[in-house]
C-alpha cells in the first residue's frame, strides 16, 4: 500500500520539477521529508533528503540542460530505505538515489522529445486553438504517469537489493556518513567554484566557516 | 524592482484583465510541454490564449493566426518569462504589428533567460537550500528547515512572477527599459555572497556539528577536504564521477561486507 501512495508522491513532485510551479517541493530537502512522513520513518527520510541534497545543490532545472530528476530519485532512496533500519540503509539508499536519478533525468529527456512530436505545430491544423490547450495539459498528464512510473519501478526494484545488502554492511553510524560526506563535499566545492571560486570570496568563505564551527560548538 | 505606470495602460485593462489574471496562473505551467523543438513556445502560446481570446472574441481567423505565432520558438527562465508574457499581451491588446512583437521576444528571449539562471538557479535557490540544510545540521525541527527553505524561496519565486508580469503588462513593448532598472544581475552579485557565507556556514557546520565529520574521522574528514577541493578546482566535470565513485565505493563496501 506504501509504495501505491510513494509512486504517486513521485509522480506528484516529479511535475514540480518542471512542468507544474517549480514551488521547490521537488528538491530532495522537501521530498525526502515528505516521502519518510509516507513511508512512515520521517527522520531516516529527512536525512538522506539531506545528503541528496547535497550532493544535488549544483544540479539544477535550467533551461534544456539534462540533469538527474531530484525528486522520484529522492522518493526511491527512501522507500528503498524505510523497511531497514542497519547503519547501510541510509549510504544504500542514497547509491539507489543517485543511481535512479540518471534514470528519472533520462526519461525526462524522452520526454521531451516525445512532447516535441506532439504538440501543434503552426499552420498543422485548423484546430489550433483547441489543440494547444489539449496538447500542453496532455503533457503534463503524461508527466504525471512518466514520474510515477519511475518511481514505482525504482521502489520495486531497489527494495530487494537494498533488502539482500543492508544487513552486511561493514560501516557503523558514523563512518557511513563520513563516507557519504566525502561526495556532498564534492558539490560544495563546485558550488563555490560557480560563486566566484575561493580566491575571490575567501573573505565571506571563510566568515561563514567560522561562524558554522562555532555555531557547532555553541549548540 | 518597481515598474512604472504607463499613460497607456487603461485600453489593456478594461480589455482584459480577468483573462490577464488567467495568463498569469497559467504561467506557473508554461513548462508543461517543454520540449527540444519549441522549448518554451507551446507553453506560451498555452498561458497567453486567454487574453487572445479576449482580444479576437469575434475574429476566429484571427486569433488562430496569433495562437499560430506564439507558438514559435521561444525560451526564457520560466519565472521571468512572466515579464515577456505580459509585455506580449499588452502589445496584443494593442494590435501592435506583429512583426514588431516578435522581434521583442526574440530580442528579451536571451536576457530573460541568462538573468533568470544567474539570480535564481545560481543564487537564490542554492543560498535558501544552504540556509535550510545549515538549520537541519544544527539540529532545527526538520518541518522549521523545510518551513525556512520554502518560505524564503517561493518569496523570491512568487514576488518575481508577479513583478515581472505586472512590469511587462505596464511597460508593454518598453519592457526593456524596466529590465534595465531593475537591476537584477546586481541583485544577483549583492546575493552571491550572502550565498557564499551560507556555504561556509554549512561546511563549518558539517565539520563540527552534532554527527559531522569531526566525529566521523579524520580520514573522513581529510578525503572530504579533498574532495572539496577538486569540486572547487575542476567545477561541474567533478559531479558525475564523484557521484559513480560514491555509488561504486558504497558497492565495494556491500561485496567486502557480504564477503567477509
Amino acid at each position: 500500500m506504501d509504495i501505491a501512495r510513494l509512486t504517486v508522491l513521485g509522480g506528484l513532485l516529479g511535475l514540480d520539477g518542471t512542468a507544474v510551479g517549480q514551488f521547490m517541493v521537488s528538491r530532495p530537502l522537501v521530498a525526502g521529508a515528505l516521502a519518510g512522513v509516507v513511508a512512515g520513518d520521517l527522520a531516516q527520510g529527512a536525512l538522506i533528503g539531506m545528503i541528496l541534497e547535497l550532493y544535488l545543490l549544483v544540479s539544477v532545472p535550467s533551461g534544456g540542460a539534462r540533469f538527474p530528476e531530484a525528486s522520484t530519485a529522492t522518493v526511491v532512496a527512501v522507500a528503498c530505505a524505510a523497511p531497514f533500519q542497519g547503519a547501510g540503509a541510509v549510504p544504500l539508499a542514497v547509491a539507489a538515489g543517485l543511481v535512479w536519478g540518471q534514470v528519472g533525468g533520462a526519461t525526462v529527456d524522452m520526454q521531451r522529445r516525445w512532447n516535441g512530436e506532439r504538440v501543434p505545430r503552426p499552420g498543422a491544423s485548423d484546430d489550433l486553438v483547441r489543440r494547444v490547450p489539449r496538447a500542453h495539459l496532455l503533457a503534463i498528464a503524461a508527466d504525471f504517469l512518466r514520474g510515477s512510473a519511475v518511481t514505482g519501478v525504482g521502489i520495486i526494484t531497489g527494495r530487494p537489493v537494498l533488502g539482500a545488502l543492508v544487513p552486511h554492511w561493514p560501516l557503523g553510524g558514523a563512518a557511513s556518513l563520513g563516507l557519504l560526506l566525502v561526495g556532498g563535499a564534492v558539490s560544495a566545492g563546485i558550488l563555490l567554484n560557480d560563486l566566484g571560486g575561493f580566491r575571490r570570496r575567501k573573505v565571506w568563505f571563510t566568515l561563514g566557516l567560522g561562524l558554522g564551527l562555532a555555531g557547532s560548538q555553541l549548540l | 524592482m518597481s515598474a512604472s505606470p504607463s499613460p497607456s495602460s487603461p485600453p489593456f485593462v478594461r480589455l482584459c484583465t480577468p483573462a490577464a489574471v488567467s495568463t498569469f496562473l497559467r504561467s506557473l505551467v508554461i513548462q508543461g510541454s517543454w520540449n527540444y523543438r519549441t522549448m518554451l513556445g507551446s507553453g506560451f502560446a498555452f498561458a497567453l490564449l486567454p487574453v487572445l481570446r479576449r482580444i479576437h472574441a469575434s475574429e476566429p481567423e484571427a486569433l488562430k493566426q496569433a495562437v499560430e505565432r506564439h507558438l514559435e520558438h521561444f525560451n526564457a527562465h520560466p519565472y521571468l518569462s512572466s515579464v515577456a508574457l505580459g509585455a506580449v499581451a499588452r502589445m496584443e491588446a494593442e494590435r501592435a504589428d506583429p512583426e514588431t512583437v516578435r522581434r521583442l521576444k526574440t530580442a528579451i528571449r536571451g536576457p530573460l533567460g541568462s538573468l533568470g539562471d544567474a539570480l535564481i538557479w545560481a543564487t537564490v535557490l542554492p543560498g535558501t537550500a544552504l540556509a535550510a540544510l545549515s538549520l537541519l545540521w544544527l539540529g532545527v525541527p526538520i518541518w522549521g528547515a523545510v518551513a525556512v527553505f520554502l518560505l524564503l524561496f517561493n518569496a523570491v519565486h512568487l514576488g518575481i512572477r508577479v513583478w515581472g508580469f505586472r512590469a511587462g503588462v505596464r511597460a508593454g513593448r518598453e519592457v526593456g527599459r524596466i529590465l534595465n532598472r531593475a537591476d537584477l544581475s546586481g541583485w544577483t552579485r549583492r546575493l552571491e555572497p550572502v550565498t557564499v557565507l551560507l556555504l561556509g556556514l554549512l561546511v563549518g557546520t558539517i565539520i563540527g556539528g552534532p554527527g559531522g565529520l569531526v566525529v566521523s574521522g579524520t580520514p573522513w574528514l581529510l578525503l572530504s577536504a579533498l574532495g572539496f577541493v577538486a569540486g572547487l578546482l575542476g567545477g561541474h566535470r567533478t559531479w558525475r564521477p564523484a557521484a559513480v565513485l560514491t555509488v561504486v565505493a558504497i558497492g565495494v563496501f556491500s561485496l567486502w561486507g557480504g564477503i567477509s
